[in-house]
Order: C-alpha cells, then structure tokens, then sequence
C-alpha cells in the first residue's frame, strides 16, 4: 500500500504542472486585469495604474509571467494578493478555518441526514416512506441554495430568533473562552444546515439502492436461515457492504471541504474560501487565484487517493498493489 | 423500541423541514404584523429620547454591505468600503465643510502664494497608542507615499510639493518641499502655485514610532494596517475578524470634545438581509441600496435619511481615438459627430422616468457634468435642461438629415445608409442592469433611431471603453468626483479617462484659467463663472448624455442620534448617541 501511495503522489506531479499551465493561460486570457477595476478619479490615476502594471510585470509575455510565478510557487512563495496586498498564502489560511468548520458541520448534518433516510428508505423499498424521502430529496436538490439561504435566514433568525444572521463569530465575545466556540457553532449551524440538509440526494439514493441489492444477495439469505436477526443483518452485514461506494464520494468531499460554498457564504456574510476565490475571479487577483486552484486540485487528487486508500480499509476483499 | 425511535426522529426531522417549505411560501404577513405592532409601542418612546440630549455610553452597531479589503490605514487603502472603516476610528488634518471648503480641523494653515504653506498643528492630539500626534508624523506619511516602495495610488497627492520627484527617484534623502519648523509647525512648499494645492495635498499622518522602522514595502501587510490599526480619532479599533466585523470603543484621550458611545461594532451584512436586520434591531445604522429603499421606508423603528452624492451617471459618445504614448486625441469617429444628433439623442430620453424606475427616486436628473452640491456646479437655469421631448428630437434629426428613406419605420444616415446606434452597457451578477440598458434603447427606437444593444462583461467593458475599442459607439458609464469639483482630470483632450476623446480646446482652455492662478488668484467666484462657462459648452455640445446623479441613502434606528450628514459625508462619529 505504501508503494502505491508513493506511485500515486508522483503521478500528481505532472498532472499539477498541466493544471497549473491551463489555469494560469485561463486566468491571463479572462480580460483585464487586477487593475482595470481601479479606475476611480477619487482614488487613483492613470499614471499610477500604468506604474503598478509595469510593476506587477503585467507587460512581461506570458511564458516570461508564468515561469517567474511557477519558480516562487515551487519554493513556496505564493505571492502577494493584488487585492489585500498580503502574502496569498495568509490571505488563504485566514479563511481555511471558517471553510473547515462549515465544511464538515454541513458533512456531519448530510451524513447524519443521509443515513437515516436511506437505511429506512432501503429497507423499506417502495413505500409511502421511501417515495415521500426520495421526494424531499430532489426537491431539497433542486432548490437553488441562495433561495434556501434567504429564507432559512428570514425565517430562523429574523422571525425565531434562533440563530445569528450572519457572521462566523460575535466579535464581542472574548477570543479563546468558552463562550467563543459556543458562538462560533450557533453561527455555524443555520449556513451548516442550508448546506448539509440540501445536498443529501445523492447519498440518499446511492445508500438506498445499495442496500436494495444487498438485502437480495445470498449472504443475507444465509444470514437469515442461521436466525440472525433481520436488524442486525441491516445493521451489520448490509450496511457495511453498502458504504463502500459512498467511500467514493468522501473523496470529493475532501476537496469540497476547503472549497466552501461560495453563495452560501456570501449571504451569510461567513468569511471563507469560496467568497474569496470568486472574488480573487472577479478581481484578477492572480497570486491568490492560482493559489487557490492549485491547492484546491492537490486535495482533489489527494482525496481520490485518501477514497481508493480507504476502499481497502473498509472492505478488505479490495487489495491495492 | 429502538426501531422506532429512530422512526420518529426522522419523522420529526421531516416535520421540520416541511415547516421550512411551507414558511417559504406562506404566512409571512401574519407574522410580521405581530412584529411591527410589538415595535410601533417601543418607537413611540424611543423617538423623543433620541431626538433629545446626547447619553454617554451604549454600543452602536454600524452596517456595511461589502466586506472590506482589510487595508486599515489611510495612505494604503484601496476601496471606499475600507475609507467607511477608517473614518470611524481616524481623521483627516484638514476637512471639509458642506460647500467642500477645506477647514482647519487638526492642522490650521497660513498661505500667501497658494505656493508655500505653513500648517499649525493642534497640541495635545494622541495616537491610539498613547504617542503624541508631531509635524513628524505627517512627514513620514509624505514621506512614505513617495517611496518608490510605496505600492498604494497616493503619489498624485504628494507629487506636487517640491523636491518629490527627486525624493521618489532616490536622488534626494528628504523632500526639500518640506520644512519642520517645530513639533507643531511645518511648513510645504509646492513646486508652483497652484489654486487647488490645499485640496489635493495628502492630509493624513501615519504614526511615525509604531511604524516607523517597517519597511516601506512591507508596510501594507504589517499589523498597523491589517489587525491593530491606529488614528486618532474619537475611537480606536480592538478587534477585527477579517471580513465580517470590527469592534471599536471610545477613545479616553481624543483631543476633539467628548465621545458619547461606549462601543461601535461595525459588521458586514449582506444585501439580502439588510431589511431584516433593520427590522430586527440588529443593526442601527447601514448605507442602503436604492433597491431596498421602498423595503425599509415603512419600516418603523427605522428612519431614512438622503444627502447628496458626489457621482453622476451618463451615456457617452465614442468622438475619437486616443493615443496613450503621445496623451492626444489622434482620430476622430465620424459617426456621432453631428451636435444636433446627439442633442435629439438626449431629447428622446425621459431620464426622469428612467430615474424613477430604476433608482426609485433616490436620484436627480443632470445636465452637465458636475454634481449639483459642487460648489461650482451651474444652476438649471443657465443651461439646456433637455425636457423629454421626442417631438423635439424628431425635429432635430430631420433637420440634420436622419430621415427613414426606405420605410422600414428607422431613420438612415444623412448618406441613405443604414443607422444603428450600438449602446453598450456593462453587465455584473446583477440583473437590472439589462433592463436599465434596454429602457434607453427603446427610448431612442421611440424617435427611429434603430438601437443595438451590448451587455460586457464589466473587467472587459471598461478595457475596451479605455482603448477605444471599435465595437464601444455609445457607452453607459459612471464618475464619481471627490472634493475637488475640477473635472481636467475627466474632460481634457489629453486625459486617459476622457472616455468620449472630447476635443475642445475652447473648453480645455477654460478648465486651464481656472486652475491658472495668475488668472483667478484666489479669487473663488472668478473660478466659479469659468466653470459655468464650461460647463454651458459641454452642456450643448453633449459629448455625453447628462443622466443622474445619485443620493447617497442611510437607514437610522430610532435610538440613534446625534448623526448627521452633508455632501462631505457624515459628522464626527464623537457626536453620536444611542438610547437604550
């Protein structure tokens, strides 16, 4: 396994060179650039706009831009943020714990969700239960998550009082107390479970279907003749042979959790990683833009690699070699 | 039994996400009623308390609908939701008045040629940090600003006094402009006279022991700019999460009066929730949208107050070609080149209905470039004030010959060729934009001028407007003007942000006299008239298309008090009060 692992990290290193030429050509052929937002009478002029083009060596060619990016990334300067003017890197792990902490908040709620509706879904196939919860499901799917976010809002802090509006933290409150972790996870949970509750459709319906199938397969058969009782055979034998495709989704998940949720967090004003990237988009910040991207691609390669590690884990009949 | 447990979680899990649904669509008019009725009887108390004396202490919590960059220093900062934050906890040593005057507020000044300046300091005034504010202090923010490391856009404010541009070019180790005289007393020299070097002088210090020995280059990412800023106004920053929200506490040792507020916690609110929060209480005061206007006004906890703006919207005519190495106007685009045409163009234009419908009256017709609360801004009266009138434009196109020739219901080119004006407009995430773009098209197809409209990307857009791109004809834009009313910067020929290229050297002449010392001395209605005169030319030769200039909106909780607001912008936030 360790051979394999290894074999798979040195197979990333090209595919994140091609990535990081095709996401830097993208980035430099969207049009204007970090500056053409900046013109503002009040604020700058012209001949300050031309200066930091030259500057930021904008008139250098492309391949003369990229190699001098690509040769700071590899030994680990990022470069500075054009929009903050700080070091993309800090720009970055600011928000990295904010995106964390809703990220798995809002996986704990799918999961949490997801299982208990598609074990009962699974074993009781065609039901009023099972088709009622495959039906919340797509509907909760389909709608779009800003319209969930506006009412969740409307409705839980501002008509209930329930949860804060918006924010990540009660600035008031002292850094580091007690108080502090219990106001960042009340701000957490309303944006945690527009985003968790949303998206259990598809584990959902993979769990149901897989349980499904198992439940015909022989084993459970056997299980049954010997007396073993029907929960246990779902609880154990079936569930754990069912879980194995959702390893595949937890690989995406991987990078998903540091890739935020950029309408959520923009309409609960919860500072994180997917407010920032659409923003370093629509600023042209590249240093914090290709940050991102290449961070953003390494997890996604790494979680397809954590998911094929963890197949092995959870069912050892898979041997990687 | 353990089966069934599990049964009825889900069930109530279900439960509740279908009251989620159904609060989606249903009862929120019940709901609401009860609310407002509830806040009717604490409004009644409120209002007389916060119309009446000023109270000590309490925590306001002050809105705004963008997040800020984070740059908390005033000689870094780059966008004006971050100059919003600075002006809570810092302040200038010159201000404005309602008229746009400078006036003394830490600095006094004494000048006899407009050319050499001596500033008197306050004494006393301290940092955040407990230093005393010294001539020093305001130096080394000159002095920083023209750094070559220096990587902000203030330079322009610094570059006239003398002795910068050798300072900037490391040929010298000071600014020879500059002369400390004492702690309290500097005086400037600028590299000529000029009547406007006050105005554009840059007149914030940088606290000289706390960053004094930061790199230059480093500066805008140390922690006097980013986590721990300082100022020395009425309130002085304790916390900042990136972002979202600052909290702020009275300054003990400001030098300028009493401060009234215990606290102000300044928080980021998303445009989709700011009619809530109002509502709620959550936030006390907040710049609006037009947009959520007619949201708020019934609110009753809740007042709206309007000042005026300092921006102006208009449609532009591309006139010519400019050339960026030579700084002239090398082309000129046939095309729009008839007066009577643009003129009939802005007839067929009913800019106040437009206004209304897309600025829900929180904005003013224009008719010339120069907001209204300028004080060199021209009066109605002295200018054309292009009533609709699509009879009129009528009128005026068949007179210069843009008649339908072939019957298709469309005005041709006086030639017999095919006319289609192309409008373009820029276009973001927000969907009114198309609609406000479409209204002028049809305005114009009303009077048979056929109208093709663009929706650009707006990075793109205003790439292309700036290079005269060939697709950009007549363009939807924006200007926003600071406190110096003179428009050279945006009107002159051999101006980069001269969009429509605009070549009068009639026109051009007049901005010079009126920065021409020798001619206006400091004689400030001898100013006013050259503008006026300016602005009559640009008024009938409609480079641009006059539209509106907007009002800058504010909602207020009833138990705020004390603020107040002028066309410079709101008063020193010491003066404001909150009851409970």
């Amino acid at each position: 396994m360790l051979k394999y692992s290894i074999r798979r990290l040195l197979g990333m290193i090209p595919m994140l060179i091609l990535i990081s030429v095709v996401v830097f050509s993208l980035a430099k052929l969207m049009p204007g650039d970090s500056l053409s937002g900046e013109i503002d009478p009040n604020n700058t002029n012209p001949e300050y706009i031309a200066e930091m083009r030259e500057k930021l060596g904008y008139n250098d060619p492309l391949p003369v831009q990229y190699w001098n990016w690509i040769t700071g990334f590899v030994q680990g300067d990022f470069g500075k943020s054009t929009k903050y003017k700080r070091p993309a890197f800090d720009v970055i792990m600011e928000k990295v714990p904010n995106t964390l902490f809703l990220g798995i908040m809002s996986l704990i709620i799918t999961y949490i969700l997801a299982f208990m509706m598609g074990m009962y879904s699974g074993r009781k196939p065609y039901t009023i239960g099972d088709n009622a919860i495959a039906g919340i499901n797509y509907v909760m799917l389909a709608i779009p998550s800003f319209v969930a976010a506006v009412f969740a809002i409307y409705f839980f802090a501002f008509n209930l009082n329930w949860f804060p509006f918006g924010g990540s933290v009660d600035i008031l409150v002292e850094t580091g107390s007690a108080e502090y972790y219990l106001s960042r996870l009340h701000h957490v949970l309303l944006p945690a479970l527009v985003l968790g509750a949303m998206s259990t459709a598809s584990y959902t319906q993979f769990l149901r279907n897989d349980i499904i199938e198992n439940s015909r397969k022989d084993f459970v058969r056997t299980a049954r003749a010997k007396g073993t009782p029907m929960k246990k055979i779902y609880n154990v034998h079936i569930l754990r042979n069912s879980i194995i495709p959702l390893v595949t989704f937890l690989g995406f998940d991987f990078a998903a959790l540091i890739g935020g949720a950029i309408i959520t967090e923009t309409i609960f004003t919860y500072p994180g990683i997917g407010m920032l990237f659409l923003d370093s988009v629509t600023n042209r910040d590249y240093p914090t833009l290709m940050a991102l991207t290449m961070l953003l691609s390494f997890l996604t390669l790494a979680g397809n690699l954590i998911a094929d590690l963890l197949y092995g884990i959870v069912d050892p009949r898979i041997r990687l070699e | 039994m353990k089966k069934n447990k599990s049964l009825l979680w889900l069930f109530a899990l279900i439960l509740v996400l279908s009251a989620f649904l159904a609060a989606c669509g249903g009862d929120d008019n019940g709901s609401s009623s009860d609310d407002s009725e509830k806040k009717e009887e604490t409004e009644t108390e409120t209002e007389s308390t916060a119309e009446g004396e000023p109270q000590t202490g309490g925590t306001l919590v002050y809105g705004i609908d963008a997040p800020p960059e984070g740059l908390f220093s005033s000689a870094f900062y780059g966008i004006a939701t971050d100059a919003e934050v600075i002006a809570l906890f810092d302040e200038p040593l010159i201000d404005y008045n309602e008229n746009l005057e400078p006036v003394p507020n830490v600095a006094s000044w004494e000048t006899e040629d407009n050319k050499v300046f001596t500033f008197t300091f306050e004494e006393g005034v301290k940092w955040h940090n407990g230093e005393e504010l010294t001539v020093n202090d305001w130096v080394f923010a000159l002095e920083t600003i023209a750094d070559p490391d220096y990587d902000g856009p203030r330079y322009s404010n610094v570059q006239t006094i003398e002795g910068a541009e050798a300072f900037r070019n490391g040929e010298a180790d000071t600014i020879s402009g500059i002369e400390v005289v004492s702690d309290y007393e500097i005086k400037i020299t600028f590299d000529e006279a000029r009547v406007n070097n006050l105005t554009n002088l840059w007149a914030y210090p940088l606290p000289e022991a706390a960053m004094g020995d930061i790199p230059v280059a480093e500066m805008s990412a140390s922690e006097f700019v980013i986590t721990n800023p300082i100022g020395i106004g009425p309130f002085k920053v304790d916390k900042i999460v990136q972002g979202e929200s600052v909290e702020f506490s009275k300054f003990e040792d400001y030098w300028n009066g009493d401060v009234n507020l215990d606290k102000i916690v300044l928080r980021v609110i998303d445009n989709s929730s700011v009619v809530g929060a109002l509502q709620n209480n959550d936030v006390d005061m907040i710049s609006l949208q037009p947009v959520s206007g007619p949201e708020v006004e019934p609110l009753e906890n809740v007042e709206i107050t309007t000042y005026p703006g300092l921006s102006y919207y208009y449609v532009g005519f591309k006139l010519g070609k400019f050339d960026s190495e030579s700084q002239t106007i090398t082309e000129e685009n046939p095309k729009y080149q008839d007066k009577q045409l643009r003129q009939a163009m802005m007839y067929a234009l009913n800019r106040q209905e437009w206004v209304d419908a897309f600025f829900f009256g929180y904005a003013n017709v224009v008719n010339a470039p120069v907001p209204s609360s300028h004080w060199n801004a021209a009066d109605n009266s002295e200018l054309n004030t292009y009533e609709y009138d699509p009879e009129k434009a009528k009128t005026l196109l068949d007179e210069a010959g843009y008649v339908d020739q072939n019957g298709d219901g469309f005005r041709e080119d006086p030639n017999g060729d095919e006319f289609v004006v192309k409008f373009s407009h820029y276009a973001t995430g927000n969907p009114t934009f198309e609609a406000r773009a479409q209204a002028i098209t049809q305005y114009w197809e009303e009077v048979g001028l056929k109208t093709e409209l663009e929706m650009v990307e707006v990075n793109l857009y205003y790439d292309m407007v700036e290079k005269d791109d060939p697709s950009i004809e007549t363009f939807f834009g924006g200007w926003g003007t600071g406190a110096d009313p003179d428009p050279s910067g945006l009107w002159k020929a051999d101006q980069l942000w001269n969009y429509p290229r605009y070549n009068n050297p009639e026109a051009d002449k007049l901005l010079d006299d009126a920065l021409d010392i020798e001619i206006v001395g400091t004689d400030q209605d001898k100013r006013t008239d050259l503008y006026i005169e300016w602005q009559k030319i640009v008024n009938e030769e409609v480079p641009m298309l006059y539209i509106a200039e907007l009002e800058e909106i504010v909602a207020l909780n009833n138990r705020v008090g004390g603020v107040e607001y002028d066309v410079s912008g709101q008063n020193n936030p010491a003066e404001w009060f909150v009851t409970e």
